[in-house]
């Protein structure tokens, strides 16, 4: 058994990302010979994990490997049918390109590392040279490679820790595997732990419990005051990439109306035309995750000099305009809620310098986020995240524990059942061997010596095969 | 034994009061799987101890002073479930749940002894007092709703980051404004019927004069209140800071006529 390795140290290069890559290399903690034994999938051969992610290659480099989901099925199929890979799976999302495999344990005796079957692979298949990927790749096996895979299906080596999307990315990778009959009896228990670790990482704690960027947090304020945004109107000030993306944010939260103006019109109808295809978009793409989703969302444009007139019909103002001064003031805000019959407005404010009025916030009813106090909040809940992630580490080297003690309780069933079917067969030939001696001297056992010398011997293999028998469970379990 | 229930009712309202806490200020979702099973579990046996007690006592009428607290902590428990059943929030319970320990707390430790004083209508009173008991339960929720929204609106002006207290709570402003509005609108048709039937029995067995004690005259200036509070709620979309001020004035009038059952010459069933 190897230990895990990085390859090549002699071939780091300095690069911007070395620090992360010293994070990850310390991560590759070096595995005992005998717990790596123990921890092995004896019987299914090794476990080896390679790839690169956000941490320790650059963009350039994980472009340069990412599989879109088309290929997946493809790129799956070919690692599988690599000399001494057993099972495969590969798992590509914009942070990380991973492959997982189980590879005949007689590559690593002849080889002494499992590593050049993946890379030839990676070779091969994305036709990128060795030179340039082996300082960016990371290798784990067995216990390593196994607490990496619960860490990344729980999010605990995410970009932004906890973030929702990368379970979904590795159940479509195993979904894709299974396809193709690229994972059995090793792996497909693996993932199917490492699913139940990520789900128990989430109910236990609350790292996936709060948003972490500008525009998720915007709309988690949006539903503490609104509860659903279903049936809710947004006001767009301004077209800036921000707005749009909070905008697409409250949109898939059931936003249905889209009031849309700017200084200059055209751009104004430009955006709401780009707000209009990306519902289309949205919808000809089937039934989306959010169950609030967008379902009738319309957009209209508005005359900038008609903002104060229509604004009252927004309950959500996103505004990032250019503007040197205050586009809204407190006298406003009290006008919209006199109109509105008191019904709350929530402004998100993201334009610098500041479109509100910060004393618009005082006004009842009235909630005024700009873009700092969205910035504070979000790095509150990213720290929170931070502090969950350590109860969320201890759930995962738990499981691992758990897992590494299931699977080898399993290895040792094997030689067990082996040992007692061949003292089994040595009981039953010495049995024969000596009937036949007796029945050639006219002496054959009567059926009553049979029956005793039967349960002589028995009792004695059993008797004789206990120590061993206990001691290999015993093993197993330690 | 039927206070030992009530007790056992107290003790587990208790708990649901302290769960309640961590679960709806401090954003701990796990504490709901307490504080909502505690709270069903003293509901439970709070009925069985109030059956008990009214079918021993009172051919199933609660006119003692702690009987009547007792059926008013049991709807209040009532009310926090099913608007945690609706709504999937347990921020009312940080009011509710603590009023309800309370004033099963006095009915389970201070039991009374009084008794009916004459022969009444049993079914038709126990419908009249119900509904004024539930139509009473409304304007309270309603008030604490009130003050629940005054402190989510508090709390999202302040923009606290991250969890904890003084975090934004679990139930959304405009969730907490409809618990409010629609407890009222629960309400009101329970004191309509409430008084209706109050009236009707009054009429038959005391005449007009029954009419002009303070405490029935007080009830329908209650009635009235109610009505008034409803229509400038929904006419000019009262929330915040004044609609706790228009609550809390109804909910004194409450106060009023409860106290005046003490002084009422004809609104007096029991006797020591």
């Amino acid at each position: 058994m190897s230990q895990p390795t990085q390859h090549q140290p002699t071939q780091h290069q300095p690069t911007q990302h070395q620090p992360a890559r010293r994070q990850t290399t310390s991560r590759l903690s070096i595995v005992s010979p005998a717990s790596e034994a123990a921890a092995s999938h004896a019987s299914e051969g090794s476990l080896v994990l390679v790839g690169i992610n956000h941490t320790t290659a650059p963009i350039e480099v994980r472009e340069r490997l990412a599989i879109p989901l088309a290929r997946l099925a493809d790129a799956t199929r070919t690692l599988a049918q690599q000399p001494g890979i057993r099972e495969a799976l590969v798992l590509s999302t914009c942070n990380r390109v991973e492959f997982i495999t189980i590879q005949d344990r007689s590559q690593d005796r002849a080889t002494g590392s499992a590593t050049p079957n993946l890379l030839r692979f990676l070779h091969e298949y994305f036709a990128v040279s060795a030179a340039t990927l082996e300082p960016h790749l990371y290798e784990f096996r067995e216990r390593e490679a196994v607490r990496h895979l619960f860490r990344v299906a729980s999010s605990l080596d995410s970009m932004v820790v906890g973030e929702p999307q990368i379970l979904g990315q590795v159940k479509e990778s195993y979904s894709v595997a299974r396809q193709v009959g690229a994972v059995s009896t090793a792996l497909d228990p693996l993932l199917q732990r490492a699913f139940a670790v990520a789900k128990r990482v989430r109910t236990e704690t609350q790292i996936g419990s709060s948003s972490v960027s500008i525009a998720s947090v915007a709309v988690d304020l949006a539903r503490k005051i609104f509860g659903s945004l279903h049936g809710k109107t947004v006001l767009i000030v301004g077209a800036g990439k921000m707005s749009d993306l909070a905008a697409r944010h409250l949109i898939q939260q059931g936003a249905t109306s889209i009031l849309v103006t700017n200084r200059t019109h055209e751009r104004a109808a430009q955006m709401a035309a780009q707000i209009a295809n990306q519902i289309a978009t949205q919808l000809a793409s089937g039934p989306v995750a959010s169950d609030t989703a967008a379902i009738a969302c319309t957009t209209e444009v508005i005359p900038f000099d008609q903002i104060y007139a229509q604004a009252a019909r927004a309950d959500i103002v996103l505004t990032s305009t250019g503007s040197e001064q205050p586009i809204f003031l407190r006298s406003h805000g009290q006008s919209f809620l006199e109109r509105r019959r008191n019904r709350p407005m929530f402004f998100i404010d993201i334009a610098v310098p500041r479109d509100v009025d910060p004393l618009m916030n005082q006004v009842e009813g009235c909630f005024v986020y700009d873009i700092d106090d969205l910035q504070q909040v979000a790095a509150a809940h990213l720290a929170n995240r931070g502090r969950e992630s350590a109860a969320a580490e201890n759930i995962v080297t738990r499981e691992v524990e758990i897992y590494l003690e299931r699977l080898q309780s399993r290895d040792a069933v094997p030689a067990i059942v082996a040992l007692q079917h061949s003292a089994e067969a040595l009981r039953q030939s010495e049995i024969e061997r000596t009937a036949a001696k007796l029945a050639a001297a006219a002496e054959p056992f009567t059926p009553a010596q049979l029956s005793a010398v039967e349960a002589l011997t028995r009792s004695l293999t059993a008797k004789l095969l206990h120590p061993q028998l206990t001691a290999l469970r015993k093993k197993s379990e330690e | 034994m039927t206070l030992l229930w009530l007790r056992l009712a107290v003790l587990l309202y208790g708990i649901a009061a302290l769960a309640v806490l961590p679960a709806a200020l401090y954003d701990r979702p796990r504490w709901r799987h307490i504080a909502v099973p505690a709270t069903i579990a003293a509901a439970l046996f709070h009925f069985v101890s109030l059956t008990e007690t009214l079918n021993a006592a009172h051919h199933r009428l609660p006119v003692e002073t702690h009987e009547l607290q007792s059926l008013l902590a049991l709807i209040l428990a009532l009310a926090f479930l099913l608007v945690y059943a609706r709504y999937r929030s347990v921020s009312l319970g940080i009011f509710v749940l603590p009023i309800a320990f309370l004033l099963a707390t006095l009915a389970a430790f201070r039991p009374g002894e009084q008794t009916l004083s004459a022969p009444i209508r049993t079914g038709w009173i126990f419908l009249h007092i119900v509904f004024l008991l539930a139509a009473y339960a409304a304007l309270v929720v309603s008030l604490l709703a009130s003050l629940l929204y005054l402190i989510q609106e508090r709390r999202l002006k302040r923009k606290s980051t991250g969890h904890g207290w003084l975090s934004p709570l679990d139930t959304p402003l405009e969730t907490i404004d409809q618990i409010a509005l629609k407890s009222l609108l629960f309400g009101l048709p329970c004191m309509t019927a409430g008084l209706l039937i109050g009236s009707v029995i009054a009429q038959q067995d005391y005449g007009a004069k029954y009419f002009t004690d303070p405490k029935i005259l007080l009830t329908f200036g209650l009635w009235l209140a109610y009505i008034a509070m409803i229509f400038i709620r929904r006419a000019s979309g009262l929330r915040g800071r004044r609609a706790v001020y228009l609550s809390s004035f109804v909910f004194l009038v409450v106060l009023f006529v409860w106290a005046a059952n003490q002084f009422s010459a004809v609104h007096r069933f029991s006797i020591p």
